[in-house]
């Protein structure tokens, strides 16, 4: 066994002993099994008023949900992986940076023939493996709830584009872990060190997609399309947000991914996703020094 | 010849403009259980943490185990064994799963059966499936030695390992370093502001004092130079002239 697969089966090992993440995840799995349902509760409501309101001959036009696409439930996961998956992946990150110094065991380990890039590298592939389980176990679920509700297994297409969805999710929950490591890595208090990542999520995933629409007052208020700006302050700001805007980015190619086709796949947004991630790593891997690991006992 | 296992040549820590260890020279014999005294603050943890790689010196070079700390750390570390003061572990895991992951960290492969010869030596079997949250500090510092020894290195060092330990406690750590000294011929560098300690335990004893060691000799030449243990202690104190 190597010592990357040693540190990483005791991240494996420790998340799985610790209630703080299996609470998180818990929870995840939850939100994500129930949100198909909540698609597919919404859709049965809408068409039960459509059937009344068509007998009672109020229109004649065709139910807008009987064209809908086999995955169009999936939808509702996008938002919970964005909102509930990735505060479970920071919390998992800062968890796994501070644990040592919590246990007050980074010692023993830095007296140990590993190098500290193999140590944080380990670190990050058993925190991998944790999501990769998770965001596995959530497309499971969301297969089979969509095969019930569709009356029948899904297709090879369909679940084609559920695992690339899959990986996508796993993609954009690691980023956000290494993110939590990276804050647990460089802030010494807990409470600090969760509460940074978590300002800097609100931030990505709320505040930088609004500075474009709260800009354009017309868009924000009304569902019309606007002229295309080319020049401007707004054009100019738009440019500048939409890259860091992570959250935006992950919506917008995980719906490439469930319904676009190839040639309409957004690969500039699932581009973002991809290297906020890898930047995130080879920041943590490539850059701590060790004496960050030891919590500064001695500084 | 003599070997060392320990050998400092101006041994330099400073922390902004306070130097903690000035110019130390030590050399320690293979096979030495060595105490090194001081009061807090004198810079013994500073030395271990120097001379285990988990400090950068500012200045001076040593040699553990026969490895360069500054150019071969991670030989040094495959080399030694590490108890820090008020040692901790993985408290929701098993005694053998903390155990595990040291010993794969120090390359032991298969580490069941080293474990198991381990926890034979200090005579602390049946609480291999109990969680480490559940241990008496004694019981911790036994852990601790557990884990510094699994792989048999050539150097353990123990810093401050009586510390919190009750009499019993004591004695029993006290038995196992000579024992394991004596049975495996590691070389043993112990921290410690206790008199009665190095004076029970150790082969050679070092006086360290606001970073400069101000005495170094063997136990029996150091009980010769002091013959009481108050004459002992008014060395440990009081100023006293650096060793060559």
């Amino acid at each position: 066994m190597t010592m990357l697969s040693t540190v990483a089966r005791q991240e494996l090992l420790a998340s799985r002993r610790n209630r703080a993440p299996q609470f998180l995840i818990v929870m995840f799995i939850a939100m994500v099994a129930v949100s198909a349902m909540i698609g597919w509760l919404t859709n049965t409501t809408v068409s039960d008023v459509y059937r009344q309101v068509l007998a009672e001959g109020y229109t004649d036009q065709p139910n807008p949900f009987d064209s809908i696409a086999q995955l169009y439930y999936a939808h509702n996961t996008v938002i919970y992986v964005v909102l509930i998956g990735s505060l479970m992946a920071i919390a998992l990150g800062v968890q796994s940076a501070l644990r040592d110094r919590k246990a007050s065991t980074a010692d023993l380990v830095l007296t140990r023939p590993i190098r500290v890039k193999t140590l944080l590298a380990g670190r990050l592939l058993g925190i991998a493996v944790l999501l990769a389980a998770v965001v596995a176990l959530g497309m499971v679920i969301t297969w089979a709830t969509i095969s019930v509700i569709n009356g029948g297994p899904l297709g090879v297409s369909p679940t084609v584009r559920l695992v690339a969805f899959g990986g996508l999710t796993w993609v954009f929950l690691c980023g956000f872990a290494v993110s939590g490591v990276l804050a647990g890595v460089y802030i010494k208090r807990e409470t600090t060190a969760l509460l940074v990542p978590f300002v800097a999520w609100a931030v990505v995933v709320f505040v930088l997609p609004q500075l474009g629409t709260a800009a354009r007052p017309v868009s924000l208020l009304n569902p019309v399309a606007l002229p295309p700006q080319t020049t401007g302050i707004f054009h100019w700001l738009s440019y500048v947000t939409s890259p860091l805007s992570i959250g935006e980015n992950f919506k917008t190619a995980s719906s490439g991914v469930l319904d676009a086709p190839l040639s309409a796949f957004p690969w500039a947004s699932a581009a973002v996703v991809s290297v906020f991630m890898i930047i995130a790593v080879v920041v943590v891997v490539l850059f701590t020094p060790a004496a960050k690991l030891r919590g500064g006992a001695y500084e | 010849m003599t070997s060392f296992a320990i050998a400092t040549h101006g041994l330099t820590h400073r922390y902004g403009s306070h130097t903690v260890l000035d110019e130390l020279e030590l050399e320690v014999p293979t096979g030495e259980i060595f105490g090194l005294l001081g009061h807090n603050g004198a810079g013994k943890t500073t030395t271990v943490c120097i001379l285990t790689t988990l400090l950068e010196a500012t200045d001076g070079t040593a040699r553990v185990a026969g490895f360069d700390i500054r150019t071969a750390p991670a030989r040094v570390r495959s080399q030694i064994g590490y108890v820090p003061e008020n040692v901790q572990f993985y408290d929701d895991l098993t005694l053998m799963e903390n155990l595990r992951f040291f010993a794969r960290l120090s390359g032991i492969a298969k580490p069941d059966a080293p474990i198991e010869r381990t926890l034979e030596f200090l005579k602390f079997e049946g609480h291999e499936s109990e969680r480490l949250g559940t241990f008496s500090k004694g019981m911790r510092q036994r852990v601790g030695l557990a884990q510094a020894m699994v792989h048999e290195p050539e150097v353990l060092f123990l810093d401050e390992p009586t510390s919190g330990l009750d009499p019993e406690g004591v004695r029993l750590l006290r038995e196992t370093v000579v024992r394991l000294n004596a049975e495996a011929g590691t070389t043993i560098f112990m921290n410690t502001h206790l008199l009665s300690e190095v004076t029970k335990t150790c082969t050679s004893i070092g006086i360290l004092r606001a970073g400069k060691l101000v005495h170094h000799d063997s136990l029996a030449g150091t009980l010769g130079a002091y013959p009481s243990e108050d004459a002992l202690e008014r060395a440990y104190f009081s100023s006293g002239t650096p060793v060559a």
